[in-house]
């Protein structure tokens, strides 16, 4: 991801270290800057491959390869066409059947083979199946109502946690209002010693606000989740056994790798192995990373489940 | 996918996190107690593209795991929609860090020392299979009423061992993480984790976190505060890290001032994972092979284990549902920031 540059102004991410790639549907990527400018007026053509292109089909890059983001947009949009369903299919044959057609449709899109017919294939089924796509399309919607309706309950969810938290709040708040006032009402019309009253008054709100800190645990920091440090309830401790286990001894793991057991750490130089690794940086071996760790993992992934044998079950 | 969706009962809201909520359940199947975790489906442009990138990556790594010290995934399903997933795993009661703030618990060595065997066995695990987990906490590692430990939270767990493959430093909740990744190291390895694994002994030991650092740079003082500086001759290549900065010389204070009541063996144990230099950690494997843990006294039985008193009374779920929504009335947790 560091180093991302952008193929017209060749801002890297170390300069600008807010750099945004976008793709369009030609799948070359520019800048968000280059964007802004290159289609001041709405469209214009890829600098790459001259292709007219339209500035608001431009869209963040989410994924390292441009040529996946260019198959993706074009699977997503043969993909709002060929919209059947598996039920729309007398048999499981037929179903895999055009679903393998679309597949090679998107392939030939998106690897530039055969454009020509590839685009007449699609006209052809346009054509054939108008009805089916618009029936399609309204079932589709009915699943957009659904998730639609799921992130509502989710929104309503959060809504009622929310206020349950600010009643609660506005609550307390009022009873120690009338808490106060009732002190004062005391202190007017009573005809008890004063002293006595407020120390009564006080014992009591002292009492209710030991019963509340049992609820509300105050947030310390923004790592802690909130369990207070210290004895809470009970002031004595548990009973400490001292059953005695058996001693531990340690027992190395192993894996099932299915395969040829990979050399060893050790033989790696002498076999001569990590010659064809790259070796680290002194700065990846600051960070703690080792070559030969790669090494090992490239010979483990190349030999594990070379035995493996499918199991027949009966 | 609509039998697995009906064949768990929910009993109750456990709590909110950032990605997902989760609930108690029961599987009608065998009658066991089941912790079912839905995936928020978040915005309407991000539920269109299908699940959720995190959710995602937690359960591709997931599904290959089958450890007894990893909460491994027994099952998914989907309602309706694609992008209404739930994970179900095994339920579990209470997690190290209620244990470590609850201080009517006494912790002996040979609890922490069941404690530390299923962490680092549960984590020798993974790193055999290349997997780094990148955000152990004593709130991730788990712990049900029979004393088994499991290891949780795979959100930012990733694959290692490619030379090629630029890694974030911004991982590792701070008070866990390593020099070198504060540092900014994009390369590195298993000894992020194993930094984290000393810090979370040292809590153990000291029962408040070992290095509560308020900002990066804030906890770079403090490792140095303990172990002095880093140098070209103790870390090799240190100055070459990018966000490399030079501190205030500190001289290192030794652990047995800090940790006074730890025996010598487990003060090597400390003294092992908490290298500065990445390269001069143990790993998992090196470190259960030290004296400390084949040491009397044995490790305790799990089921001897002391918990929480209110685990056997089941109402421990109620502050902790209280926990989450006021972090989420305050905004929430800190957000993991990830860039790959």
């Amino acid at each position: 991801m560091e180093d991302t540059i952008c193929p017209r102004c060749k801002t890297s991410k170390f300069q600008n270290p807010s750099l945004k790639m976008m793709v369009n549907v030609c799948g070359h990527a520019l800048c968000e800057s280059c964007v802004d400018l290159l289609f001041l007026k709405g469209s214009g053509a890829c600098p790459d491959c001259r292709i007219p292109l339209r500035r608001n089909n431009f869209r963040v890059q989410l994924f390292e390869d441009s040529t996946v983001e260019k198959e993706v947009d074009i699977r997503k949009r043969i993909l709002r066409d060929f919209n059947k369903k598996e039920e729309d299919f007398s048999s499981l044959r037929e179903y895999n059947d055009y679903l393998e057609e679309i597949e090679t449709i998107i392939y030939n899109l998106s690897n530039d083979v055969d454009i020509i017919n590839t685009n007449k294939r699609i006209e052809d089924y346009k054509r054939n199946n108008k009805e089916q796509i618009m029936k399609s399309k309204n079932k589709m919607s009915r699943e957009e109502y659904e998730l639609e309706e799921l992130l509502e309950v989710e929104k309503q969810n959060d809504l009622v946690r929310r206020n349950e938290l600010k009643i609660e709040e506005i609550q307390t708040k009022k009873k120690k209002l009338r808490e106060k006032e009732a002190l004062i009402d005391e202190l007017m019309f009573s005809n008890a010693n004063a002293k006595n009253i407020v120390e009564t008054f006080a014992l009591n709100a002292k009492e209710s606000k030991e019963a509340e800190i049992k609820i509300v645990p105050n947030k310390v920091t923004q790592f802690s989740s909130g369990i207070q440090f210290g004895r809470q309830t009970q002031s004595s401790f548990l009973p400490v056994s001292i059953e005695e286990g058996p001693l531990y001894t340690y027992k190395p793991q192993s894996i099932v790798s299915d395969g040829p057991q990979p050399p060893a750490e050790e033989d790696l130089v002498k076999i001569g192995y990590n010659t064809h690794i790259r070796s680290e940086t002194e700065q990846e071996r600051a960070g703690g990373f080792v070559s030969n760790v790669a090494c090992i993992r490239a010979l483990q992934d190349a030999l594990a489940g070379l035995y493996h044998v499918k199991k027949i079950v009966a | 996918m609509t039998n697995s969706s009906q064949r768990y009962e929910k009993i109750e809201f456990l709590g909110e996190g950032q990605f997902a909520t989760v609930y108690k359940a029961k599987d009608k199947e065998n009658d066991n107690i089941v912790a079912v975790k839905k995936i928020k489906a978040g915005s309407k442009i991000e539920a269109q593209d299908g699940i959720n990138r995190t959710a995602l990556r937690e359960i591709k790594i997931l599904q290959e795991l089958n450890h007894k010290n990893c909460l491994v995934l027994l099952d998914v399903f989907s309602q309706g929609s694609m992008s209404n997933v739930s994970l179900v795993f095994d339920f579990m009661d209470t997690d190290l860090e209620v244990i470590i703030k609850d201080n009517t618990i006494i912790l002996t060595t040979p609890n922490i020392k069941t404690y530390m065997i299923q962490t680092l066995q549960g984590l020798e695990y993974l790193h055999l299979n290349w997997i780094l987990h990148r955000d152990l906490k004593p709130n991730n590692l788990l712990v049900n009423a029979s004393g088994i430990l499991k290891i949780a939270d795979f959100g930012l767990a990733k694959l290692f061992g490619s030379p090629n493959r630029l890694n974030t430093h911004q991982v590792v909740t701070r008070w866990y993480r390593s020099p070198e990744l504060l540092f900014g190291a994009k390369q590195y390895g298993i000894c992020v984790d194993m930094w984290a694994v000393g810090c979370i002994l040292a809590e153990l030991l000291l029962r408040v976190p070992f290095l509560p650092g308020e900002s990066d740079l804030d906890q770079l003082t403090k490792i140095f505060q303990v172990f002095g500086n880093p140098t070209e001759q103790n870390w090799p290549g240190v100055k070459s890290l990018s966000d490399f900065v030079e501190f205030k010389p500190y001289p290192p204070v030794p652990l047995k001032n800090i940790f006074i009541a730890a025996g010598d063996d487990l003060l090597d144990v400390v003294d092992a994972l908490l290298v500065l230099n990445p390269l001069k950690r143990k790993n998992c494997s090196e470190t259960l092979q030290m004296p400390f843990f084949s040491n009397k006294p044995a490790p305790s039985i799990n089921a001897k284990l002391p918990l929480p008193q209110n685990i056997k009374k089941k109402d421990l779920e109620k502050p902790s549902l209280k926990r989450k929504l006021l972090n989420s009335a305050e905004g929430g947790t800190l957000s993991k920031r990830l860039f790959f």
